[in-house]
């Protein structure tokens, strides 16, 4: 007896949680986009198709970047040089961990911009990647979760998209041999200046290592004839950077891999 | 135009190789080194984050080394003019790399000659198809 009542205490107590799951939802449930939502895209400057880093247009700092790189704080700067002195061969992409923002949007391989209703997608060919960013008036989270690609709001300012991200994995630098503090924010200004080429200028502050806002500027070519390729890194990785940061390569197996 | 693709300049393959360093770094290759070897190709893997060509190499034994050498990756090359076929099994080449510190039988792609004296390089801006 005293097991049946037990059970309907149970019972009681799961239907209690799955009411209240259901009305904090409700609470957050955001409109479906409509067919004026879907209409007013196309107001917007046409950022569709794939885009790629035109060659000479900066890799991974962006045309534009001071040559010294960002404007360290004095502990920042200790921090970097040590990490120079370890001498570390390679980064964890070497073993395929990818590198997060800001170093994602400096890759030599394309990526796709995909517009929806209250939203920007950019599919990232490099390391088959994605970022989201929001641009249906939330805003940023108070207290993110930790991520490779931050968390990102976006709004229209006239023709330029402003795309703001906070909250990063620890994981992800913000420069070479330069860890990033917690409150890292990344501001991105992409706009076309002309039909077929996009700028997307970075800002990144940081209060704890950096002394000035440090902006880059990147020049991407639209392609129009292309599509993204797969790119999965573990398919065939032979680089590899150990715990000790030497680097390698691992001629074993060569059959493996094969892609015939 | 393939041809025109391919044969871009060794200046340009340098300048490019800063790509191959989004993945990973040049630590184990002897980038200041050239070596040249020749022979015939057992494997052409069209992978990410690399493509790796596997060549048996003629040795003092009489017998042949299978070397294995990096390349771009299909995303890249595949832009560039080349496809999964740009090297075939049974191909004579004779390559150009920047050897493995270490001394294995490896290294860095740097260009091939082809029998028919096609030259590939790895560079150039990219083409729309």
């Amino acid at each position: 007896m005293r097991h049946v009542q037990t059970r309907h205490v149970v019972l009681v107590a799961t239907m209690l949680a799955v009411a209240w799951i259901h009305i904090s939802a409700q609470t957050t449930a955001r409109p479906a986009p409509t067919a004026t939502d879907w209409a007013a895209l196309a107001k917007l400057p046409d950022f569709t198709g794939v885009w790629e880093i035109s060659m000479g247009g900066g890799g991974g700092r962006g045309r534009g970047a001071a040559p010294q790189g960002p404007a360290l704080t004095p502990a920042a700067a200790a921090r970097r040089k040590q990490l120079q002195s370890e001498a570390r061969e390679d980064s964890p992409t070497a073993n395929c961990v990818p590198p997060g923002m800001p170093g994602i949007m400096g890759q030599p391989y394309p990526m796709e911009f995909l517009l929806t209703p209250g939203q920007v997608t950019i599919a990232i060919e490099a390391y088959q990647q994605i970022r989201h960013i929001y641009t249906d008036g939330r805003p940023l989270p108070a207290d993110p979760d930790l991520r490779f690609h931050g968390n990102s709001i976006g709004r229209w300012e006239g023709d330029t998209l402003v795309a703001e991200t906070v909250g990063f994995s620890p994981q992800t630098e913000l420069d070479r041999n330069v860890p990033h503090g917690d409150s890292m924010r990344i501001v991105e200004r992409f706009r076309l200046t002309d039909p077929n080429t996009m700028s997307i200028e970075t800002t990144i502050t940081d209060p704890d290592v950096l002394t000035a806002p440090y902006t880059t500027t990147r020049v991407l070519k639209r392609h129009r004839n292309w599509t993204l390729a797969e790119y999965i890194c573990q398919e065939n990785n032979r680089n590899f950077v150990d715990a000790n940061g030497k680097a390698g390569v691992n001629l074993s197996n060569p059959s493996a891999g094969s892609a015939k | 135009m393939r041809a025109a693709i391919l044969g871009l300049s060794i200046a340009i393959a340098m300048a490019s190789g800063a790509t191959i360093a989004a993945h990973h770094s040049f630590a184990p290759f002897n980038m200041q080194a050239e070596k040249t070897i020749a022979g015939t190709v057992k494997q052409f893997d069209w992978t990410n984050p690399h493509t790796w060509l596997w060549v048996d190499v003629p040795n003092d034994q009489k017998s042949t080394d299978t070397w294995a050498i990096e390349g771009m990756s299909p995303n890249f090359l595949g832009r560039r003019g080349w496809s999964k076929s740009s090297l075939k099994p049974g191909d004579k080449v004779t390559l150009v790399i920047r050897p493995l510190r270490d001394g294995s039988k490896g290294g860095m792609f740097v260009r091939a000659t082809m029998a028919d004296g096609r030259v590939l390089v790895q560079s150039g801006e990219p083409t729309d198809p």
